[in-house]
């Protein structure tokens, strides 16, 4: 009995940490720009939450970002305004986390769902050693707004 | 309504022969139990394979010394665990032993190693020295249960003492069968393997994509390691199987070419009887199509029999039988066999090729002969008969 008070009140006062990142897609869930299911490609999973809430699921971040970049197409009516996060699955740990957190590779030879991807690593020095690994060509960030190259930030 | 009176003439027509009928049906059957249930043993134990490494861990990393497998280091975990998308690094304790008593091999594993087979546990995992969880197979070989007493001989020649705190029960019968299980320490000690080294190193990878890659860093690292990964170990023991499967068929050929002849022999070749019943029919009116959708009729109806009762004999020989003939040559990699009750489990694709190679021949072997029949004048086949 204690024991299962002891739970729920963990879980109540996690709860909100876990809160910030997106569930994940259920099996029914198609990505939103190639129209492919999502769940069978977990560790590829990138997901978009609207302001009200609402959240997309892509196949890869390279569809997120087709989708984000021309979201007037996707999302009738929507702006940029009611975007509220990004999140990708970063290559090493499989989690899910903001796009802002990672570095993007370009060029690699590891290939997703759709086939060349920009592959999220998180830390420099981890995308580092991913360009040597997997022969990666670019190395680029989301700030929030866009996609930059990333090659001469610190 | 005109195919069914056929079908129904065609199946009167095999009930007026029933030597012939059953003859073919026998060995037709037979043929038919002997290949379908070496497609269905080897699947089910290449399913039961792939759910018993399922399991386990997706890296294991051995050292080698002189091309043999050695004790590991326990301080190569740290080297390992620094390789981005590894999640953990677990060192196993591991070995066999050989049983003089029943003339059987066990597996001895630390408890620390296992994954997830505590709810396939009868009992309770031990937990302090003295006390071992031992498999089905190592239960019956010794005749012990819960709570009985172990003897087993350590690296000293020591008898020692362990208390069976639990029998594994597992599903995949394979994998548990011969285990014991005890607490690291205790097995450290039985073995006198000294704490610093490990039978190998179970490695756990966030990505399934980075687990080649993460698997060549490990032997640039360590040079005199050997990292297996699952997907290696699966095809291996695919491998395995796929090649003692043929060699049983391989085995069997011979009996399937004097099927082969026979059936051959007993479809095609017409009697005298048969002819003139083909001259009578097309007499009285039959067409040549006719004749040839009796004789189609009858092989469909004669193959598809014995195929079906072929493949539920072969299913029942194989999930409920056990396989009293063909298990033990196409298993076994240890002497404590498990009693082989394999997840029934029917490949649809295999059973549409044997269908294909086996129902369509016949058919066609039966009716080809009626059509050379069929199409020369009745007056010449009933004079020449």
């Amino acid at each position: 009995m204690r024991l299962s008070i002891l739970c729920l009140l963990f879980i109540l006062i996690c709860s909100p940490l876990f809160a910030a990142t997106p569930a994940g897609p259920d099996d029914k869930t198609r990505c939103g720009v190639c129209g492919m299911f999502v769940a069978p490609y977990p560790h590829w999973v990138a997901a978009l939450e609207m302001t009200d809430g609402q959240y997309f699921y892509f196949d890869g971040p390279k569809d997120l970002f087709i989708f984000y970049e021309n979201l007037a197409t996707y999302q009738p009516g929507a702006t940029r305004d009611q975007v509220a996060n990004l999140y990708v699955t970063e290559y090493y740990t499989a989690r899910l986390i903001p796009a802002t957190e990672v570095f993007f590779v370009v060029g690699s030879d590891v290939l997703g769902p759709m086939g060349r991807e920009l592959v999220p690593v998180a830390g420099r020095e981890a995308a580092a050693t991913f360009m040597r690994d997997h022969s990666g060509t670019k190395l680029m960030r989301f700030d929030g707004r866009e996609l930059l190259d990333a090659q001469e930030q610190p | 309504m005109r195919y069914l009176k056929i079908l129904e003439y065609a199946l009167a027509s095999l009930l007026r022969r029933p030597g012939k009928t059953c003859a073919i049906l026998v060995v037709y059957t037979l043929m038919i139990v002997v290949l379908a249930s070496v497609l269905f043993l080897t699947q089910a134990l290449k399913t039961e394979a792939t759910t018993m490494l399922a399991g386990g861990p997706q890296l294991v990393v051995q050292k080698t010394m002189a091309g043999r497998h050695e004790l590991i280091p326990v301080s190569a975990v740290e080297k390992l665990v620094e390789i981005p998308g590894v999640k953990a690094v677990k060192p196993r304790v591991w070995g066999y032993y050989y049983d003089a008593l029943t003339g059987t091999n066990y597996t001895l594993q630390g408890f620390d190693t296992l994954a997830n087979e505590l709810s396939l546990l009868n009992g309770r995992l031990p937990r302090e020295e003295g006390e071992c969880a031992i498999g089905a197979g190592v239960a019956r070989s010794r005749l012990i249960h819960l709570q009985d007493e172990l003897i087993l001989i350590d690296y000293d020649n020591i008898g020692r003492i362990f208390t069976v705190t639990g029998v594994f029960v597992s599903a995949a019968d394979l994998l548990t069968q011969d285990l014991v299980v005890m607490p690291e320490g205790p097995l450290r000690q039985f073995f006198g393997m000294p704490d610093s080294l490990a039978t190998d190193l179970a490695v756990e990878v966030y990505n399934p994509n980075e687990v080649d890659t993460i698997a060549n860093k490990i032997k640039r690292s360590l040079p005199d390691s050997r990292p297996i990964t699952q997907s290696e170990l699966l095809r291996t023991y695919h491998a395995v199987f796929d090649w003692r499967g043929g060699m049983m068929l391989a085995l069997f050929s011979s009996a399937l070419m004097a099927f082969c002849i026979l059936a051959w022999d007993k479809a095609t070749g017409l009697s005298a009887g048969e002819r003139r019943e083909i001259g009578i029919l097309k007499a009285v009116g039959w067409d040549t199509g006719d004749v040839l959708l009796l004789k189609l009729w009858e092989g469909l109806a004669l193959s598809l029999l014995a195929f079906l009762s072929g493949c539920l004999i072969a299913f029942i020989l194989v999930f409920w039988w056990g396989t009293p003939v063909l298990g033990g040559i196409l298993r076994g990699w240890s002497v404590l066999f498990p009693a082989l009750r394999p997840t029934p489990f029917i490949d649809f694709y295999q059973l549409g090729t044997l269908a294909f190679l086996t129902i369509i021949p016949y058919v066609a072997s039966t009716v080809i002969p009626a059509w050379r029949a069929a199409v020369t004048d009745p007056d010449e086949v009933m004079r020449a008969s």
